[in-house]
């Protein structure tokens, strides 16, 4: 499974997803460089979800599970918490409602991503 | 042309929701979503579960129109979502249906684009689209170009004042980004997916309980020996609390609203530790093959009795419950009280029903839960604002006006009716005046996608 190309992947996504919704509320030429900048948070958040949210179920998987088993027998509920999470966090952090989108959406895809790979 | 449909949907989205409140637009949502659901499943709105879940929706959306509350908008949410997992899978329980619609909403699209793809990689294998390269040669170039541009306002004003003029100002990015939320929304709904291992599980099990391996004499006579020890015990335990606690209620003449606090949510507390022990015990001794030994009727019995006891015990707190209403009034509280109290009755009365005709665990959690759903729908259907301060205006020995003033919108024309045709003094007068100013600013401000059943009443 390669990671790495996953975490890349959602690092690009987060980055689209999360200045989306910023730039479409008011956009100003200065946010250029950090939009470049944020890439670097962005690909940490990333690199900690995958790694620590995501790859363990396929890790500690039980002999003979395919990945897509392992995606079915999950992900819902991985969603659920997940899309839980986001909704508490957007409701209580109004002015992160970005981040929240942004992270639901990458790790939704990420799981995709992941369990595509080497299916 | 199979997705025209859902852009469609989507721009009706955006129209109905960007920028406003609720009011309307939850309505027309439902019909938005019942047209949807309709146009890609329209063999399974032949069968009557769905059916029936469309009307509650249809119901709850017609409630928040009339007056809409947190309670309201909580019942379409789990309306909605019933619905929805309804469809995604027949037949299953409701709590499943709930699972599955949260999880066809929120992930639906992941889900099948997950599933597709596979298909798709068994069946023709189509020419994939090089997203990398697509990205690149989209991305890179204007990345590229918007870098450049900023750099070359701040070197030539000339330019600057060209690049100035371009106003993109018409296209507004924030509505086009809840059409795609709406696109998403629906898209996911459209075709609900469901969560496999739970939908699998629950169709797969039965409400009966059946015999687990060989019946042992011996073991099954200790058990029901321990059974019947511990649930007469507690029967005898029930009964003396009962007499003392309706002695009291006899005895006292405590007319303070504190003393009826205290007396209704102490017997609450007890009666909830009392019904969850009481479920739990009953679940654990007729969890198996009990259930099939033949000199289990003493324990059956005993409870049997102990249901009747908690039942009473009910009873008990209702009656303490609606002297409190009597007195002072309709409350929130006091209303959940009686609620609460209808869903331990239902939830003891199944609990018999499961250990006479042997049932197992699952179905005193289906019925349960779809009592709780059934409940749930006709209690929002009620404006309850509207009543508590009718009946504490009209019939309560006394009662809190600052609560009624605290109380949603809802009851604004009938506070201000009440004042109109009463002798109330200034003080009460102006706050109601207040309320009901601050409340006909509100209406008069509303979008016609916010718009409710009392914007009519100020024609």
């Amino acid at each position: 499974m390669n990671i790495s190309s996953a975490i890349s992947k959602s690092t690009l996504l987060a980055t689209c997803t999360f200045w989306i919704f910023i730039i479409s509320k008011d956009f100003q030429s200065d946010m250029i460089p950090f939009v470049f900048l944020s890439i670097i948070p962005i690909f940490l958040c990333c690199a900690f979800t995958i790694l620590f949210t995501i790859m363990p179920f396929f890790w500690f998987k039980r002999d003979g599970l395919s990945n897509r088993s392992v995606f079915k027998k999950y992900f819902p509920f991985y969603a659920i918490t997940s899309f839980s999470l986001c909704l508490y966090g957007a409701i209580k952090l109004s002015f992160a409602i970005s981040f929240f989108i942004s992270a639901f959406f990458t790790a939704m895809q990420s799981w995709v991503w992941l369990a595509k790979d080497n299916q | 042309m199979k997705n025209i449909p859902l852009l469609i949907g989507a721009l009706l989205f955006s129209i109905l929701f960007y920028q406003q409140n609720f009011g309307l637009n939850l309505s027309l949502f439902c019909l938005l979503t019942i047209g949807i659901l309709t146009i890609y499943n329209k063999d399974l709105f032949k069968k009557k579960s769905t059916i029936i879940f469309s009307i509650v929706f249809i119901t709850t959306a017609i409630t928040i129109f009339f007056h809409k509350s947190s309670l309201t908008i909580i019942a379409y949410v789990v309306a909605f979502l019933t619905l929805i997992g309804n469809i995604s899978q027949q037949g299953s329980s409701i709590y499943i249906n709930w699972l599955n619609g949260l999880y066809a909403s929120i992930a639906g699209f992941f889900h099948r684009n997950f599933n597709t793809t596979e298909k798709g990689e068994k069946t023709v294998p189509k020419q994939k689209t090089d997203y990398p390269h697509l990205i690149k040669i989209i991305g890179v170039p204007l990345i590229t170009v918007i870098i450049f541009i900023s750099l070359y306002k701040n070197g030539n004003p000339m330019f600057n004042e060209l690049i100035s003029k371009i106003d993109f100002r018409f296209i507004n990015v924030q509505w086009v980004l809840v059409s795609v939320l709406g696109y998403y929304l629906l898209s996911n709904i459209s075709k609900p997916v469901r969560v496999d291992p739970a939908t699998t599980h629950d169709l797969n099990i039965e409400n009966s309980l059946g015999t687990k391996g060989d019946i042992v004499e011996e073991k099954l006579k200790k058990e029901n020996q321990l059974g019947f020890i511990l649930i007469t015990l507690l029967n005898i335990l029930l009964v003396f609390f009962i007499i003392t606690d309706i002695v009291y209620l006899i005895s006292t003449n405590d007319l303070r609203a504190s003393a009826f606090s205290n007396q209704v949510h102490n017997g609450i507390n007890t009666l909830i530790t009392s019904i969850v022990i009481a479920i739990i015990i009953i679940l654990y001794f007729f969890r198996g093959n009990l259930n099939f030994y033949k000199d289990n009727k003493n324990l059956k019995t005993v409870t049997y009795t102990w249901i009747v006891l908690n039942l009473i015990l009910i009873i008990n707190i209702a009656i303490k419950d609606c002297q409190y209403i009597y007195y002072f009034g309709f409350t929130y509280k006091r209303i959940g009280v009686l609620i609460y109290l209808l869903l331990a009755i239902i939830g003891l009365f199944t609990t018999s029903i499961k250990v006479k005709q042997i049932k197992n665990f699952w179905y005193l959690f289906r019925v349960n839960t779809l009592t709780a759903f059934t409940i749930l729908i006709i209690s929002s259907i009620i404006n309850w604002d509207n009543y508590i301060t009718y009946y504490n205006l009209n019939h309560a020995k006394s009662m809190d006006f600052n609560y009624l003033l605290e109380l949603s919108d809802n009851n604004t024309f009938l506070l201000k009716n009440y004042a109109d045709r009463n002798n109330l003094t200034d003080e009460k007068k102006s706050l109601i005046e207040e309320k009901y100013k601050a409340y006909i600013i509100e209406l008069e401000s509303k979008n016609w996608q916010e718009i409710q059943y009392n914007n009519w009443k100020l024609n």
